[in-house]
């Protein structure tokens, strides 16, 4: 019995050793295609007519976000199209305004990314994009990342 | 002179409820154990969202995790890999599992499978973005890109 004790205590140890519980990670679930030319919706193909079309969002509106870092691979400044936004709390305010209004025909975010930029800041701005409400009730889960490059980030 | 008899009394505890409780424990540990950590690389520093939530899939759901480091190289069971080598094969993979329901399916085509990408928070864009388009060119449309929703301990 003795002998069967010392090998269950030894098994025990074994298991209270390796034990190393997996932390509780979160997610932000994308749908994200290919990045696509912005394309104004009228000159586009109207969404859902090409039936033989794999992709479901061409021929939808994009609004494009752009985020140049600074040289720690911070975000240095960000633009909603060509107006800028200097805080992460007024780009929530921006988008809340620009997707909760029902004549908005944006259905998909394309961000356009600084090459230096780190992955927590870019995960911030996703963060806050994929908060966002679209008329139709449905949260924004449709992103696309394009690399800006260097040059055009500095 | 009466000779003294000793009745030793037998000083054995009785190890059957000690030995019930650590097969006891011993089960425990054994069914918590997460076989699924081994595609965790545990090194990784996740970004911290607050809004990042755990999404119980119900096992439901094909995922490809995907560890990328600092600096942008792949990892998968501890072992470096070539990116688009691997993901290459896991579209081929994913894509005859998606034909058995869809037949129809060409090399290409969207593929049901979630890739899933735990990256290190001072990973730049341009290496992240590699891995992405290497996964588009493959099929996978869908992503889910993990964080911690709050700060590790010990974490600095």
């Amino acid at each position: 019995m003795a002998a069967m004790l010392d090998m269950a205590f030894q098994l025990l140890a074994f298991f209270i050793l390796t034990f190393r519980p997996a932390p509780v990670e979160g997610q932000i679930s994308l749908r994200m295609p290919p990045a696509q030319p912005v394309t104004p919706v009228q000159d586009a193909v109207q969404a859902g007519s090409d039936t033989s079309s794999t992709d479901p969002v061409q021929g939808l509106d994009s609004l494009v976000i752009s985020v140049i870092p600074n040289d720690e691979g911070g975000i240095g400044s960000m633009a909603i199209g060509e107006g800028v936004v200097a805080t992460l709390s007024g780009l929530n305010d921006r988008l809340k305004t620009i997707l909760g209004d029902q004549a908005s025909p944006f259905e998909q975010v394309v961000i356009q990314v600084g090459s230096g930029l780190r992955y927590d800041a870019l995960m911030s701005v996703v963060d806050i994009c994929t908060r966002q409400r679209l008329p139709d009730g449905q949260r924004l889960t449709k992103l696309s990342f394009v690399e800006l490059p260097d040059a055009v980030a500095e | 002179m009466a000779s003294t008899q000793y009745h030793e009394a037998s000083a054995e505890p009785n190890l059957v409820p000690i030995l019930d409780m650590v097969f006891q424990l011993i089960t425990f540990f054994m069914l918590v154990i997460n076989f699924k950590g081994a595609q965790i690389d545990m090194n990784l520093k996740l970004p911290v969202i607050g809004s990042a939530r755990p999404v119980d899939t119900k096992g439901q759901q094909d995922l490809l995790v995907l560890n990328i480091d600092s600096e942008g190289a792949l990892t998968v069971y501890g072992t470096p890999r070539d990116i688009d080598s691997y993901v290459a094969s896991e579209a081929q993979a994913s894509l005859l599992a998606a034909r058995r329901n869809n037949p129809a399916l060409e090399s290409g085509d969207e593929l049901p499978t979630t890739v899933v990408i735990r990256a290190d928070r001072s990973t730049p864009f341009r290496l992240l973005n590699r891995v992405i388009q290497t996964c588009q060119k493959y099929g996978f449309r869908n992503f889910s890109l993990k964080a911690m929703n709050r700060e590790e301990d010990g974490a600095t």
